[in-house]
C-alpha cells in the first residue's frame, strides 16, 4: 500500500464529484447485495447467501431512471468472480452515469471532460481522445472477417488493442455485441474508451424495449448453459421499468484503471488498500 | 499425455511443451476485453534457441506440462564440442553440446555445480550458480587510486569470459561475477 498513491486516488475521486455535482448529477447509493447479477455470458457474479454481488450498479440504476431523475451517478465496489491479473480484482470500484436525453455522441463529451478533469487533479494533461469505429481499427490489425466470436476476441487483444496506446474512444461495435446497447444502423450503438492499450470503460446508448432485452437475456442465458454456467436469473423489476425509462445513454468506468493510467501504477494492487 | 496447466497455472518460469519443443513461460498478463472472453496473453522463451512466441489462450485451454527434471551436476570439462558433467553422488557423466549452452559456457568454472536440466530423459540447458570466482588472465594494468565512478576496462577471465571491470583491478586477481547480469561484483581476498 503506497501512502502517495492513496492520497493521488483520492484527489482523483474528489475532482471526479466535484465534476458530477459541477454538470448537475446526482449521487445515488443502490444496493450491492442482489437477486438477478448482469446477464451476459462473459461476466461471473460472486454469490453471497443465496443471492449475488452485484457486478455493476447498472440494473439498478436504471430502475432510478424510471423514478423521473435525469442524471445520476455513483462510485461503488463491484465483483466479478474469475477475473485476477493486473488489470483485473474480483472487488474493483466502479464509476457509473446516466444521463437522460443522450446518446453516444453526448456521453463522448463527457468523458473525455470527465477524465481531462480527473488528470489535472494530479497534474497530468491527456491529449485529445482520437475516435475509431471497430471496423476501421480491425482493418488497421489487419483482421479478416470471422463468425467465430472466440478469434474475434482473440485478434481484438492480440492484434488491436496494442494499436491503442493514445487515448482512443472506440465506437460501432458489430451487432452482436450490443449487450444492452441500440442498434442502429446495423451496427450496437455503444462505444469503449481506452488509454495505453487498457479498456477503461463503456458506454451504452441503453436499449429500453422490454421486449428486445428478453430476447438478448434469452440468448445470453442459452450461451452460458453451453459454456457450462448457470444462467443467472432475469431481473423482471427491471424489465417491468424500462418502458418509463426516457431516452438515456450511460457510462460506467474501472475507477482503478483510471488511478492506475494516471499515476503509472504497473499493477491493480498498487491503487487498492488489500 | 501428461500433466497439463489451465490458464490459472501461468506463472513465470513455468515450463510448457508446444509443438514438441520445450518453452519457459517468461510473461504472462490476464486480458478480458469488455464484452469478450477471458485469454492470457504469454511470452515463450525456447529453453534452447531462446526464442520467443506470443500467444494468446482462452481460458480453459491448456498447456502440456513439459517433461523436465532438474538435477546438481558438477562440471567436468569440455573438448570443445561438449560439456562434461557429473552427478557427484552417482559419479554418472552426461555430455551436453556447446551449442546449447552457448550463453553461459564462458561462465562455466571447473568444479563447480551447477543445475542441468532433463526434458524427457536427456540432459537439454543448464543453470549457472548465481556467483562465479575466476581470476583476470589478462587486462590492462590496474591504475592505483582510479576510483572515478563508472570507468571501466574490459578483463578476460579464466573461465573464457570478458567482462568490464574497475580500472584498479590487476592481472592475476580473482574477481567474483554476477552470472545472472553478467557483471563485476567484487574482488575476491585470497
Amino acid at each position: 500500500m503506497n501512502p502517495v498513491r492513496l492520497r493521488e486516488r483520492a484527489a482523483i475521486t474528489r475532482a471526479l464529484r466535484e465534476w458530477f455535482d459541477h454538470n448537475g448529477y446526482l449521487e445515488v447509493h443502490t444496493p450491492t447485495l442482489v437477486k438477478s447479477p448482469a446477464l451476459e455470458e462473459n461476466l461471473e457474479a460472486v454469490s453471497a447467501g443465496g443471492a449475488y454481488l452485484h457486478t455493476s450498479p447498472e440494473f439498478a440504476m436504471k430502475r432510478v431512471l424510471s423514478s423521473g431523475l435525469c442524471r445520476i451517478y455513483q462510485i461503488v465496489p463491484s465483483y466479478r468472480e474469475e477475473e485476477c491479473g493486473i488489470h483485473h480484482s474480483r472487488e474493483f470500484t466502479m464509476l457509473e452515469w446516466y444521463r437522460v436525453h443522450a446518446g453516444t455522441a453526448e456521453l463522448m463529451d463527457d468523458v473525455e471532460s470527465l477524465l481531462r478533469a480527473a488528470a489535472g487533479a494530479v497534474d497530468r494533461e491527456l491529449p485529445l481522445f482520437s475516435r475509431r469505429s471497430v471496423q476501421s481499427l480491425r482493418e488497421a490489425a489487419n483482421l479478416t472477417d470471422t463468425d467465430d466470436e472466440v478469434e474475434w476476441f482473440r485478434g481484438w487483444v492480440d492484434g488491436v488493442e496494442p494499436l491503442l496506446t493514445a487515448p482512443t474512444i472506440v465506437h460501432s461495435y458489430p451487432a452482436w455485441q450490443a449487450a444492452l446497447s441500440r442498434e442502429r444502423r446495423g451496427v450496437a450503438d455503444r462505444f469503449e474508451v481506452y488509454i495505453d492499450g487498457v479498456e477503461l470503460g463503456n458506454c451504452f446508448a441503453e436499449e429500453g424495449d422490454p421486449t428486445t432485452l428478453r430476447h438478448r437475456f434469452s440468448l445470453s442465458s442459452a450461451k452460458r448453459r453451453q459454456m457450462g454456467r448457470e444462467p443467472h436469473p432475469v431481473d423482471e423489476d427491471l424489465l417491468a421499468s424500462t418502458p418509463q425509462m426516457p431516452r438515456v445513454a450511460g457510462m460506467a468506468i474501472g475507477l482503478d484503471r483510471l488511478v492506475m493510467a494516471l499515476t503509472d501504477a504497473t499493477d491493480i494492487s498498487q491503487v487498492q488498500v488489500r | 499425455m501428461g500433466r497439463v496447466y489451465q490458464t490459472s497455472d501461468f506463472r513465470n518460469g513455468l515450463k510448457v511443451e508446444i509443438d514438441g519443443h520445450p518453452y519457459t513461460v517468461v510473461y504472462f498478463q490476464f486480458v478480458k476485453p469488455g464484452k469478450g472472453t477471458a485469454f492470457t496473453r504469454t511470452k515463450l522463451k525456447h529453453m534452447v534457441s531462446g526464442n520467443v512466441l506470443e500467444r494468446t489462450y482462452r481460458t480453459g485451454e491448456t498447456l502440456i506440462a513439459a517433461d523436465v527434471e532438474e538435477e546438481s551436476m558438477q562440471y567436468l570439462y569440455n573438448d570443445g564440442e561438449f560439456y562434461h558433467f557429473m552427478n557427484e553422488e552417482t559419479y554418472e557423466q552426461v555430455a551436453i553440446p556447446a551449442k546449447s549452452i552457448a550463453d553461459e559456457s564462458d561462465f562455466l568454472v571447473e568444479n563447480d555445480v551447477v543445475d542441468v536440466l532433463y526434458y524427457k530423459g536427456s540432459p537439454l540447458i543448464i543453470t549457472l550458480p548465481n556467483f562465479i570466482e575466476s581470476e583476470v588472465t589478462y587486462c590492462e594494468p590496474g591504475v592505483r587510486g582510479n576510483t572515478a565512478q563508472g570507468a571501466t576496462k574490459p578483463a578476460t577471465l579464466a573461465c573464457g569470459a570478458t567482462i568490464n571491470v574497475p580500472l584498479f583491478i590487476d592481472q592475476g586477481e580473482v574477481l567474483k561475477i554476477d552470472t545472472r547480469t553478467k557483471e563485476y561484483v567484487s574482488r575476491v581476498q585470497k
